[in-house]
């Protein structure tokens, strides 16, 4: 059974009655209205213990809509498309202004019409049936248990989803777009008498039909996750302490995600709750660190033609030779403090309203061979692949759970190294940077970043980077 | 902003329960050997209040379905929110179709009419407060408005925050199954917090925050009582500091406490032992804790956040005593992984309507014992009372523990200075059996609980 076809947005949301519901979310006095109609189908493929455990389809649809008086939000969602719910939350919404006069609907839509930053000729949720997407599954099952008998049980996850929405708001912005996205994530679990490790890889992205034969295996995946957890069988604690530490390629971006690019989301600006509020211009990396933002990079679930307000994506500078340089704005940020949007206003779902967020946040490539780096350490620690991270904005305290780790020592790696945790204050943490390397990689495959309670899809990536110390949590 | 405000109805069960069993009647004519379904809808309101003036309001309404279907052993499971006879037509349609591409297991039952029995017999556990429904939109704007007024007047050096917010949630929902049950609940809650901002004048800022959730109006603290200690969270953390690695005790507040349990929650599921994925794997019956620790799940308690009379599979929930003064005595089971193991579920299957039912616990938590928190830190000549976390930090195949930190120093058993930038390290066995003493100090902030337990030595590392 095919999924079925995604209904036409522009039916169900005809102009006459977006035009109605941006009239009525203004008709005490908002200053801007927005309405956002949804429909998203996702489908899942679950493989445990050598079973396909569930097969899962779920559709969700339906419209939120917006209404803001200067800097103040009022939101309300329907389920469906049928019009009195609509115009009921319309109503709603529309409350969140104090009776002033009516601000009325746009005359007319400028249609998005931004260039999408690639193509996708099959997108792979819709292109591929299930006996298909399932074959994928078990060739990931069988390629991480036949990596090594100590692998013990394997779960592979295959999950796609298919959005499409409609945004229009009373500034005449009109756009349709949609994602597709897809994920194969697989979880080894390795014994050897009392002890357990496991490991976890994933690929997919925004992706064609073709991925997982031309770009990323389900055995190149498999195999990963099952090596870590076997790598890991003979790891020892790390030496708790603060050292010099290398941050492996790739996801190892997620540091600088969590670190840094939270602090540059313009709602914690304009409301001066981060430490970066008052450092344009100033010095906040090391000399030589780039970092930069864009919603283009190809094939990564953080990318997009036109954000979730219908702003066209960007690539964005945040910081250029350790000075920082920009910020990222939604509509209500960017318009609240006289700045021009950067296509970072994203949503979780129609029954959300958007908020300022990263897309895809990576540090640009250095000058040195990453094996360099790694020999220029006398002792410390190199982190091959980090879990996941954390961050306070307004204290800058974060947190990195490092999933495989190697201690180096004489600028060699000399063994694995298991439950390291980086900790320390991102205020500083991109002042650390001692060198980077050339090797950037982006990984757009898995990322989830969560803020406010919505999750988002994201890419993170840097090239190895070596910092001077990091604070790391250990018992030996 | 003033809105009329007329109480909206409570939820209307009957209704959810012909949806539900409407469902399974659709996937039974679509093929299903056994169906059940699932609906539920909640609303929910919610302000945010930044910078003296509302930042937000949110309304939220909604009402899905889940469908879980087997078809000669193999599972098929289908969410919408499209809830039209023509919509749940092709739901039914696409769940049969999905299960047979799944693996067909034997294991893969409803539980039995015995295994459901009693859920009608709970005592009445106030899961619902009327009074909820009752709230204004301008009360609750009024809460958050005063939360963040009460915490910035509290000290000069509490110059912002990071904002205040109030919200209130009424849910309903309703299962039924093709063995002819139907059963359905409806529950409230309503929670707040503020999260000031502190700082010197140094360009340092330091956050705290504090909470408060519960399920009745009335057993809310006092909103000014919330913001005062939010407020003093962040005071107390001005001029934090690292300290030099070391091996010392550590005094876990409650928060703390009962994010550890939390955590460590995966290994007591009959799921992680059958995969051996649980460090407790092979342990039953075994000493893994020191003799002051009793971790409890109870369904039933009154008012309780994670209370229900049945669970997502319609077994009733009870008392589950999973450490006994010590003792490994239990693991949870729902029903696919109770016959696997050759058990009966423990009415441990939670869900939602976006799901299949997995292992969760209700109300979570480790028996109160007898010393006050103030008693405690007093036994600590020199250590580590840590109040607040990173995120991640925990491996659940292993019981790693190794967490970013921040809290004080301990010097003769006072709290002595702020502490940040460090992390504490051990393993869940080795910190469960060195766990000496356990605070008087539950409270119930969410469906997780601990009190202040003090553990005789961890890795504290730093500078």
């Amino acid at each position: 059974m095919s999924s079925a076809p995604s209904p036409d947005l522009s039916a169900l949301l005809p102009r006459d009655l977006v035009v109605e519901l941006l009239a009525l979310a203004r008709a005490q006095g908002a200053d801007f209205a927005e309405v956002y109609g949804e429909h998203t189908v996702t489908t899942a493929f679950s493989f445990e213990e050598n079973r396909l455990k569930t097969s899962q389809y779920a559709v969700a649809q339906g419209v939120g809509v917006r209404a803001v008086a200067r800097d103040q939000t009022g939101f309300a969602y329907a389920d469906g498309f049928a019009p009195a719910d609509l115009r009921e939350a319309a109503r709603v919404a529309a409350r969140i202004a104090r009776s002033g006069p009516p601000g009325g609907a746009p005359a007319a839509f400028r249609v998005a019409d931004a260039p999408a930053p690639f193509a996708l000729a099959r997108p792979f949720p819709a292109a591929l049936d299930e006996t298909a997407k399932i074959a994928l599954v078990r060739r990931a099952n069988d390629a991480a248990r036949a990596l090594d008998p100590r692998v013990h049980e394997v779960s592979v996850t295959l999950g796609d989803s298919s959005k499409r929405f409609l945004v229009a708001n009373s500034d005449g912005v009109w756009a349709e777009d949609g994602a597709d996205l897809t994920r194969l994530s697989v979880a080894a679990l390795a014994l050897e008498g009392d002890v357990r490790q496991s490991g976890f890889a994933a690929g997919g992205g925004c992706v064609d039909a073709d991925y997982f034969e031309s770009v990323r295996t389900p055995e190149t995946v498999a195999r990963e996750a099952a090596h870590t957890a076997v790598t890991l069988l003979s790891a020892k604690e790390p030496e708790a302490g603060t050292y010099p530490v290398v941050v492996g390629p790739g996801w190892g971006g997620v540091m600088v995600h969590e670190c840094f690019g939270h602090s540059m989301e313009g709602d914690t600006i304009r409301k001066n709750t981060s430490i970066r509020a008052v450092q344009m211009g100033q010095l906040v990396a090391a000399r030589g660190v780039t970092i930069v933002d864009s919603g283009r990079v190809p094939f990564s679930r953080g990318s997009f033609r036109v954000d979730d307000e219908g702003t066209p994506s960007q690539r964005t500078v945040l910081v250029e030779d350790g000075i920082l340089v920009g910020y990222l704005w939604d509509l209500l940020n960017a318009r609240l403090t006289g700045h021009a949007p950067t296509g970072n206003g994203r949503r979780a779902s129609y029954r959300d309203f958007p908020l300022c967020r990263m897309t895809n946040t990576y540090i640009e490539p250095g000058p040195h061979a990453p094996a360099d780096l790694i020999a220029s350490v006398a002792r410390g620690l190199y982190c091959k692949s980090l879990g996941g991270g954390s961050v306070n904005p307004a204290d800058g305290n974060f947190s990195f759970q490092v999933t495989e780790a190697w201690q180096i020592e004489g600028g060699r790696l000399t063994h694995p190294v298991r439950n390291a945790t980086l900790t320390g204050n991102g205020n500083d943490a991109m002042l650390k940077i001692e060198a980077v390397a050339n090797d950037l990689a982006i990984d757009g495959t898995t990322g989830s970043c969560g803020k406010d309670g919505q999750w988002k899809p994201v890419g993170v990536g840097q090239p190895t980077v070596k910092f001077t110390e990091i604070t790391v949590g250990g018992t030996a | 902003m003033s809105a009329p405000h007329a109480a909206p109805a409570p939820p209307d069960l009957a209704t959810l329960e012909t949806l539900a069993a409407a469902a399974v009647e659709r996937a039974r004519r679509a093929g299903a050997t056994h169906a059940e379904a699932i609906v539920g809808q909640s609303r929910a309101f919610t302000v945010r209040a930044s910078g003296g003036a509302i930042e937000s309001l949110k309304h939220s309404a909604s009402r899905a379905l889940g469908l879980r279907v087997i078809v000669d052993g193999a599972v098929g499971f289908v969410t919408g929110n499209d809830l039209s006879p023509a919509a749940l037509d092709d739901l039914a349609a696409r769940a049969v179709a999905l299960a047979r591409f799944s693996t067909p297991d034997e294991a893969n039952q409803l539980p039995s009419d015995e295994e459901t029995a009693g859920a009608d017999d709970a005592p009445d556990l106030a899961l619902y407060d009327p009074e909820v429904l009752a709230l204004t939109p301008d009360t609750k704007i009024a809460w958050a408005l005063e939360l963040e007024r009460v915490a910035l007047g509290h000290d000069p050096r509490i110059r912002r925050t990071d904002g205040a917010m109030v919200s209130s949630r009424d849910g309903a929902s309703a299962l039924a199954n093709s063995n002819g049950l139907v059963r359905s609940s409806a529950g409230t809650s309503v929670s707040m917090y503020v999260v000031p901002l502190a700082d010197e004048g140094d360009g340092r800022q330091q956050t705290g925050v504090y909470g408060c959730a519960r399920r009745w109006v009335k057993d809310l603290e006092a909103v000014e009582a919330v913001a005062r200690e939010a407020a003093r969270r962040a005071v107390a953390r001005l001029g934090a500091r690292r300290v030099p690695t070391a091996r010392v005790p550590v005094v876990m507040h409650p928060d703390i406490a009962a994010s550890w349990i939390g955590e460590m929650y995966d290994a007591f599921t009959g799921e992680a032992v059958l995969k051996k994925a649980s460090w407790l794997t092979g342990r039953l019956g075994q000493r893994i804790a020191a003799p002051v620790v009793t971790l409890v799940d109870d369904g039933r308690l009154r008012a309780g956040l994670g209370s229900a009379a049945h669970d997502g599979e319609g077994v009733p929930t009870r008392r589950n005593v999973l450490v006994d003064r010590g003792t490994l005595a239990m693991f949870e089971y729902d029903t696919y992984h109770a016959r696997r193991a050759g058990t009966r579920s423990t009415g441990n299957a939670v869900r939602g309507v976006g799901s299949v039912p997995g292992i969760g616990p209700h109300n979570l938590f480790v028996e109160p014992g007898a010393e006050t928190p103030e008693a405690i830190l007093a036994r600590v000549d020199r250590g580590f009372y840590m109040d607040d976390q990173g995120s991640y930090g925990f491996n659940a195949v292993t019981g790693d523990y190794s967490f970013q930190a921040q809290g004080f120093w301990i010097e003769h058993g006072v709290k002595a200075f702020p502490v940040e930038g460090v992390t504490v390290a051990g393993t869940s066995l080795d910190m469960l059996a060195r766990v000496v003493a356990v605070g008087n100090d539950l409270r119930w902030n969410s469906s997780i609980a601990c009190p202040t337990l003090l553990i005789a030595e961890m890795t504290v590392s730093g500078a």
